[in-house]
């Protein structure tokens, strides 16, 4: 009962009624939406919902404990790869391959625990922790662009290069004595029951006294010392949580298209995290979930005609955010319209937050 | 045995030559104003394109490409006149400001340009040490990245704009103060690092093949040996440059390229972590 | 009286510069402890030797009788010790309740903790702004729920680095009055301070820091009424 209190708190925008009744009415339209739509637009949709989780994890860590992360398309790309080689190096199916899901994500999360590590008992901050993990998901794809020699594998799983792996098996879902393979309306609810309990579990998270030294550190690393908390370990665990939830992206990305390139990794994908998540507002869940879901869908209906047009409109949107609504502008358009009730008064629009960490030393 | 040797050291020079060029301009830029130009990349593409195009229109290579690193700086004052100025209070924001441009002129050249374009040939010919060939045009790059750091301390050392810049790194606000145009010291220093990034695509055109988003090819050695360096160019992106060039030379030889570049990423992991200001802030630390 | 806190021989030098050396200090329990002397006295570098946030050159820093010269600040908190430094540091973006609330969840939660901040507010006077961000708060109000949070945690004792730093006579005077009550309550303290006003206001014992060393150390009363102390701060020393 206390955990659910925790759903509401200063760190979240919608925490009155209005904003909870809007948000079962949306969760209803999200479940009923396979029953007035074709298979096809229900697992593309189901794509979308997968990202967000790339976006929710950007933000925890940018957004609210003010790490620039700009390396989240690496643990995508990671958990993608390691779900290929474990899935099809043990032939998975069935609950097995929910496994090998699990174990992409621990590989993934490890690797963040190390880079993580590195960087901030190194005390790496501001731009330069951008930096670094930008060129690691840079150099990632790199490498995995250029295993297209047979000698490139793994067991069973080759990396096939440019091109990327193929040939891992979808994800398989016992239920009630048989399996149900997860793509279309199957994979769509098993997606959105993932954001759902994901959301939800971090609006908890930053409610909650972790979220609270979470902010406080990204205020004022020092000051946040000086009340005691091992800043950099809280550092590392957001960074973890935050990575491991694009890990799960990129799992349940290779699952849904059996298929991961090193493309995934590279330019222009690592910006996209950014864009999503800056646009909306990085500083809160929900604008940062809803902005997002809206931009991939913008996005995807641009790409059919043009996909540089496409991300030549998403470099504009993300100067435009830079320019007019450095906040972002789903978490602004939501705060002046107030919407959506906020627990405390509104202060001055924090124009400078995003300077505020300054240039780094 | 002779020529063993001078393989080795013929190969650190190329590796040395391509981190200094692709790194100088990026490093000018971050240590004067502390903001990471992520269209650095594209700066490096226009300074290619400048240059093939001249060239392909009859102009001479060595005049070509210093129109190349000429337009590039323009458009980075342009840029800087335009947009970055008004982000110097928030460095974080500046980057991503140059980020979207970034992709926005990719995706626009790849519109505008097409895919791919015929390249005009490395210049100058090879020559031969012992059984071992080597492409003289790969000397002058070596030269023209001593001569980079060279020009660099000339102008930091020796003019006005370099006293007054050196100033502005220090404490821009007492700068100021003792009434120094900082606003146009960063105009000049934006400039500057576009242009140098201009001349790095320039000097490199003649031995690649043209893609609109080849700029990608240099960020990573770019971004690493910036952050190797640390904030001080002169005093800190030669030694990167050298660490960086022996780990990649070793790692190139023993294991392929693409080992010489994690390789890379690895060493500016371990770097950060024991001097997390990066060569230079080690340096001026020792001298205090 | 036990002494909570001890330094030994305790040094810091900057290259060459030496800017602490020496230095003895000894804080009782339940004392206000003042340490003052001249600008570049080495008040500051002293006070950041004692929080952890300097590594020492030479010496220790014993704290409730442990040796704590190589903890973190944050190891040093966790053993009871606060800190606030000079330049009030506040989590300007978060609500000036949930500022305390960071402080307060470490000792306390639940009820006990909403009624420890209400507490709080009530002796900060800071009621009325619970709900705003803590930057839109003056410069004497920052400061004072600086010192909120650093005594949310219950410290055994508390540093405060200039405390009354930019605040105007009257907020100087109200400061001393909550430093004084905090005191009456059992706190001890150690106080860096330069305004000899603010010092005769509050301080108990006092130590003189003049060119890195301990230059005086005494009661109020004997350290005002020496001669020497008044020509170091007139600018007539000319140390040892």
């Amino acid at each position: 009962m206390s955990m659910l209190r925790k759903l509401n708190g200063p760190q979240t925008m919608g925490n009155s009624r209005a904003f909870w009744a809007g948000f079962v009415a949306m969760l209803a339209i999200a479940l009923l939406y396979p029953a007035v739509s074709d298979p096809y637009d229900v697992g593309n949709v189901a794509y979308l919902l997968i990202f967000t989780l790339t976006a929710l994890g950007l933000s925890l860590m940018w957004g609210y404990t003010g790490m620039f992360s700009f390396g989240q398309t690496a643990f995508f790309g990671v958990a993608g790869y390691s779900y290929g080689v474990i899935s099809i190096n043990l032939a998975a199916s069935g609950a097995m391959t929910l496994l090998c899901l699990l174990g992409a994500i621990a590989v993934a999360a490890l690797f963040a625990l190390l880079l993580g590590y590195f960087l901030i008992y190194g005390r790496v901050s501001g731009v330069f922790f951008g930096i670094v993990t930008f060129a690691t998901t840079l150099a990632l794809a790199a490498f995995f662009g250029q295993t297209a020699g047979p000698e490139w594998a793994i067991g069973q799983a080759r990396f096939n290069g440019f091109n990327g792996m193929i040939g891992m098996p979808p994800l398989e879902l016992p239920w009630s004595g048989d399996v149900i393979v997860l793509e279309g309306n199957a994979l769509y609810y098993f997606v959105l029951g993932l954001l759902l309990v994901i959301y939800l579990g971090l609006r908890v998270l930053v409610n909650s006294r972790f979220g609270n030294v979470l902010v406080a550190i990204r205020e004022d690393p020092l000051r946040t010392e000086l009340l005691g908390y091992d800043v950099r370990k809280y550092q590392l665990v957001a960074f973890v949580i935050g990575s491991s939830l694009a890990a799960l992206s990129g799992g349940l990305y290779t699952a849904w298209g059996q298929f991961i390139p090193p493309a995934s990794m590279g330019l222009p994908a690592a910006a996209m995290p950014i864009i999503w998540v800056a646009f909306s507002g990085r500083q809160d869940l929900t604008a940062t979930m809803v902005g997002t879901f809206l931009l991939l869908l913008m996005f995807q209906t641009i790409t059919v005609y043009s996909q540089q047009y496409a991300l030549i409109l998403m470099g504009f949107l993300l100067l435009l955010t830079v320019l007019l609504v450095p906040s972002g502008f789903v978490y602004g358009i939501a705060r002046s319209l107030s919407l959506i009730g906020r627990r405390d008064k509104p202060g001055p629009e924090p124009v400078l937050r995003a300077g505020a960490e300054g240039p780094s030393s | 045995m002779f020529a063993e040797a001078f393989s080795i050291a013929f190969q650190f020079a190329d590796v040395f030559a391509f981190l200094i060029l692709a790194a100088a301009g990026l490093a000018i830029i971050f240590g004067m104003m502390g903001i990471i130009n992520m269209a650095h990349g594209e700066f490096i593409t226009c300074g290619i394109y400048v240059t093939v195009i001249a060239v392909q229109h009859g102009v001479p290579l060595p005049l070509a490409q210093a129109l190349g690193a000429v337009s590039a700086g323009l458009v980075g004052i342009a840029l800087e006149r335009t947009i970055i100025r008004h982000l110097y209070h928030r460095p974080l924001d500046s980057i991503l400001a140059t980020w979207g441009i970034s992709l926005m002129v990719t995706q626009g050249m790849l519109i505008v340009l097409g895919s791919s374009w015929q390249g005009i040939g490395t210049p100058l010919g090879s020559f031969k040490v012992g059984d071992y060939t080597f492409s003289a045009y790969r000397l002058v790059l070596f030269g023209a990245a001593v001569g980079v750091l060279a020009g660099l301390y000339l102008i930091f050392m020796r003019t006005g704009y370099g006293v007054m810049a050196r100033a502005t790194m220090q404490n821009a606000a007492m700068a100021k103060a003792l009434g120094v145009r900082t606003e146009r010291m960063y105009a000049i220093s934006f400039g500057l690092g576009a242009a140098l990034a201009g001349l790095c695509g320039a000097l490199y055109a003649p031995t690649m093949t043209l893609i609109p988003t080849m700029g990608i090819t240099f960020i990573i050695e770019s971004f690493v040996t910036v952050v190797v360096g640390g904030a001080n160019v002169l005093l800190g992106t030669a030694p990167a440059g050298i660490l960086l060039a022996i780990v990649r030379t070793a790692l190139n030889a023993w294991y392929g390229q693409i080992a010489g570049q994690i390789g890379l990423l690895i060493t500016v992991i371990i770097v950060i972590r024991i001097l997390p200001e990066g060569v230079s802030g080690w340096l001026s630390r020792r001298e205090r | 009286m036990t002494a909570i806190l001890q330094t030994r021989a305790l040094g810091k030098h900057f290259g060459g510069l030496s800017a602490v050396s020496d230095v003895n200090l000894e804080v009782a329990a339940g004392e206000i402890h003042c340490l003052i002397g001249p600008n570049g006295a080495g008040k500051s570098t002293l006070f950041k030797l004692v929080a952890g946030t300097y590594a020492p050159s030479d010496g220790e820093v014993l704290f409730r009788g442990e040796n704590v010269t190589r903890r973190k600040t944050y190891e040093r908190v966790e053993r009871g010790m606060s800190v606030k430094l000079q330049v009030p540091s506040v989590f300007r973006e978060l609500p000036v309740a949930q500022n305390l609330e960071v402080a307060l969840q470490r000792k306390s939660s639940g009820r006990a903790l909403e009624r420890e901040k209400q507490r709080l507010l009530e002796f900060l006077q800071l009621q009325d702004d619970a709900d705003r961000p803590a930057g839109i708060l003056s410069h004497g109000q920052q400061q004072w729920l600086e010192i909120g949070m650093a005594v949310a945690l219950e410290p055994a004792l508390l540093l405060l680095d200039e405390p009354t730093a930019g605040m105007s006579p009257f907020e100087t005077e109200r400061t001393g009055e909550m430093i004084k009550r905090l005191n009456a309550e059992g706190m001890t303290m150690l106080v860096v301070e330069h305004d000899m006003t603010f010092v005769r206001q509050i301080a108990q014992r006092i130590t003189v820091l003049h060119l890195g060393r301990v230059f005086a150390q005494g009661g109020i009363d004997a350290i005002i009424a020496d001669p020497r102390v008044e020509e170091i701060y007139l600018g007539k020393g000319h140390g040892h």
